[in-house]
């Protein structure tokens, strides 16, 4: 060191008494230059153990982060840092006088402009103290905003309208709080310019996400880095570019988590690779690579200059790229805005991607998903957005919820209550991972509570039942799918002839579902639709086949219902029953008076004929949904006027309904239905006493939550 | 892992392109095979955030990552973003189209 020092002795600017501490009240930046030159001394030392670094030719070392110490203050040119070897020490300058200011070292040397430096060390660190301002790069920055054209092209055309916005914003800053930070996407095009070179990619290492200096993540074509920045902002040959990108911040600041001791004492690698190759200067680059346009102002992303894998080469140059779902922007646009709102100093490590690049990557992406069939090869992206635009316009118009208080809710459901941690499933070897809340995965669903009571064999034979059951209704669901497709196309048709064809084809495919639901086993006793009622997968299938029904055979499948309510409700595990309720309440909405009494005369004389019966629908949400929609079609019935033509004593056994129904509510705990229909009070006004109706209406509020006003 | 995936496979994974597609923008947790927990806004995992910062103090810096598929144990997807009964109609159709 002494050698060194000797060979060159520090020179400083005429104007050096500038440079003195605390005089224009810079202290604290006074401060932060000690810190990063203390912190420069001991990456040295690191350096020097680790790759035995010598001093070159010329007695020099590359400096790391010489370019940060010549430039302290930067805004305000000239600025006037402290100079990192005061003059006015009068000990002798020792590498290992850790005592003394690290100003004595002689490593601090700026770097040299582009173009002057060589590769390796030993050419570098060329210029000394004293040439610090004839650098011109330096020049320029302390004299103002560099200017960039001229330096490299390449990065001109990445970056040139993104970095003079971010140099404003930064010299503009009045405060040394505001982030000086560089805006990475300038830095991040340079570092493609430098990896589109394609020689400092092998060397590249990938630690670049321990530094604590604001990199991107983003990776080169060869799964290189692009935070060669940090290590090329260390002395590394790279454009006068580079310089004037540390200048209006400074990644090694107090606000940063780690400093570069702490991450080199927490990492343990390398910070400072000396003997990398050096970047591309703007003369290496050819005039193909001069094209390029990478980064957030691409216009497009190419597949043939891609920095991603080579997976997406092969594809044809990408059209206009595949634009999100007009509902999805809209979301993605209000989400955005919310996050703009957050204040800039939350995380001085945010916004290292811009939006436009952050666009770019998606854009990418999206180009994979491109197809002339989006509905068919992008089917659920597709629907999903079309169900969520269509559920929001339906509100905007007020179609939902707006006549009756409660709103149809969606089925919901309950977690068991028997939570077993750990499965056996018979047969198996050990035992099923443990379900938590952190592995959610249980082999449960094709367990069948119900089969636990019964003997082995018969268990067998019903999980085998069940089996083919479920079978039938994944075929019969495919069937129902094409049915929905054809029913969407119609829309689309313009010919009458068309259309017709197609409604053909729709009811052949519904009476083929119909029939295999109808007459499952000739042999079994258990009834028309029954087994595929009893199975959730049966249920939503059935919901979604009644509409594509006609009126007759829709209240047949409504009248198996209303038969076997008890069975169905008490073998109900997954609470699937509710997916029912909107198809079979438009069912109902449809049946005529005696269709209706029929219908209440299967349900209390049949199914519901018990007290015991009557409390468990009370108590189910589907059965007394049900039952509410009956009294309440008949009340619309009543009161519309309309000719009702009823047989020979409907009357009565709608009276009689009312009274048992009536008192039934009243006495017994009622759930929350799925809708309370709002004439339902109306026609218990109708027919009860005063005491019973205030009681009915007590305990139809307490379940329900809000007043039910009678219509 | 969407740039991971070739397109001559795209066909086996057009659903999962789909489903992840929606997913965009919204919240999301990655749970990997060394218990450590990610939260991030979409696949490409910009914008994470650690769960559990005390455990995995390292990541405290870390803003954007690439997580190979392999090493994740579960994609813990927000349920009001999931139609699920839509996904099955998905799958079924992709089911489909595989059989043709």
């Amino acid at each position: 060191m002494s050698d060194l020092e000797q060979q060159q002795p520090p020179q400083w600017p005429e104007n050096g008494d500038q440079w003195s501490d605390g005089e224009d009240g810079t202290n604290m930046d006074c401060g932060l230059l000690q810190a990063m030159a203390e912190e420069d001394e001991e990456i040295n030392v690191y350096n020097e153990e680790t790759f035995g670094m010598d001093l070159d030719t010329h007695g020099t070392t590359e400096v790391p982060n010489n370019g940060l110490l010549q430039f302290g203050e930067l805004p305000s040119p000239p600025p006037p840092p402290p100079p990192p070897t005061p003059p006015l020490d009068p000990k002798p300058p020792s590498r290992h006088s850790s005592p003394s200011p690290p100003r004595q070292r002689p490593q601090y040397f700026p770097r040299a402009p582009p173009g002057q430096r060589g590769r390796g060390r030993g050419q570098r660190g060329g210029l000394g103290r004293g040439q610090m301002f004839e650098d011109p790069a330096v020049v320029r920055i302390v004299q103002g905003r560099p200017s960039i054209k001229g330096l490299d092209s390449a990065i001109v055309d990445c970056g040139n309208a993104m970095y003079q916005n971010s140099f404003e914003d930064d010299y503009m800053a009045p405060s040394s709080r505001k982030s000086r930070r560089i805006s990475g996407s300038i830095l991040q095009d340079s570092a493609i310019v430098c990896v589109i070179d394609g020689r400092r990619g092998q060397h590249l290492t990938s630690n670049f996400l321990d530094l604590p200096y604001p990199v991107s993540s983003f990776r080169g074509r060869r799964g290189e880095t692009r935070g060669s920045y940090p290590r090329r902002h260390f002395g590394q040959r790279v454009p006068a570019q580079m310089h004037s990108f540390t200048v209006p911040g400074s990644p090694i600041n107090l606000r940063q988590p780690l400093t570069p001791r702490q991450h080199y004492n927490q990492t343990g690698g390398f910070m400072f690779p000396m003997n990398r190759p050096c970047p591309s200067t703007p003369q290496s680059l050819t005039p193909k690579m001069m094209q390029l346009r990478f980064g957030a102002n691409s216009p497009r992303p190419s597949p043939f200059y891609s920095p991603s894998s080579n997976s997406v080469q092969h594809f044809r140059y990408p059209g206009p790229v595949t634009q999100l779902h007009p509902q999805h922007k809209r979301l993605l646009s209000q989400k955005q805005r919310l996050f703009q709102r957050k204040p800039e100093g939350w995380d001085p490590y945010c916004n290292l991607m811009t939006a436009k690049e952050k666009e770019w990557i998606t854009r990418l992406q999206m180009i994979q998903l491109q197809s002339e069939h989006p509905y068919l090869e992008d089917y659920y992206y597709q629907e999903y957005y079309r169900r969520i635009e269509a559920k929001m316009a339906e509100e905007e118009l007020g179609i939902r919820g707006k006549r009756e208080p409660p709103k149809l809710t969606t089925p919901y459901i309950m977690k068991s209550d028997s939570y077993t941690p750990v499965v056996h499933i018979e047969g198996s070897l050990g035992q099923v991972a443990v379900s938590t809340c952190y592995s959610p995965r249980r082999a449960i669903s094709a367990v069948n509570a119900v089969q636990a009571q019964c003997p082995l064999e018969e268990q067998k034979d019903i999980r085998q039942q069940r089996l083919e059951v479920l079978s039938k209704i994944e075929k019969l669901f495919i069937v129902l799918l094409e049915v929905e497709e054809t029913e969407r196309m119609k829309t689309t048709v313009l010919s009458e002839e068309e259309e017709r064809r197609l409604m053909e084809k729709t009811q052949k495919k519904v009476e083929h579902i119909y029939s295999q639901l109808q007459h499952h086993d000739p042999l079994d006793s258990g009834g028309e639709f029954l087994p595929f009622l009893l199975v959730s997968k049966g249920k939503r299938l059935v919901a979604r086949l009644l509409p594509f029904l006609k009126h007759d055979t829709a209240l047949k499948i409504l009248r198996i219902v209303t038969c076997n309510l008890p069975t169905l409700m008490s073998r109900d595990t997954e609470e699937a029953l509710p997916v029912l309720y909107p198809s079979l309440r438009n069912v109902i909405g449809g049946l005529t008076f005696s269709q209706l009494i029929g219908l209440i005369k299967d349900l209390t004389f049949e199914s519901l004929t018990t007290s015991e019966s009557l409390t468990l629908a009370c108590q189910n949400k589907f059965g007394l949904s049900l039952l509410y929609a009956l009294l309440s079609q008949g009340e619309k019935l009543l009161s519309s006027g309309v000719p009702l033509e009823p047989s020979i004593g409907d009357f009565e056994t709608w009276t009689d309904t009312i009274f048992q129904v009536a008192g039934q509510l009243s006495q017994c705990s009622l759930v929350e239905p799925l809708l309370l229909p709002s004439n339902l009070l109306t026609l218990f006004c109708r027919y009860l006493d005063k005491r019973t109706l205030h009681q009915l209406k007590s305990n139809m509020e307490s379940a329900t939550g809000f007043l039910a006003l009678p219509s | 892992m969407l740039l991971t995936l070739a397109l001559p496979c795209r066909c086996v994974f057009q659903l999962f392109y789909s489903f992840f597609k929606s997913l965009v923008g919204k919240d999301v947790v990655v749970e990997l095979k060394n218990d450590l927990r990610l939260g991030y806004l979409n696949i490409k995992l910009t914008d994470i955030s650690v769960t559990d910062p005390e455990k995995y103090p390292h990541m405290l810096s870390v803003k954007n990552c690439f997580i190979r598929g392999s090493v994740v144990r579960y994609v813990q997807l927000p349920a009001d973003e999931v139609d699920t009964q839509l996904l099955q109609d998905a799958a079924r159709k992709e089911a489909m189209q595989q059989k043709q």
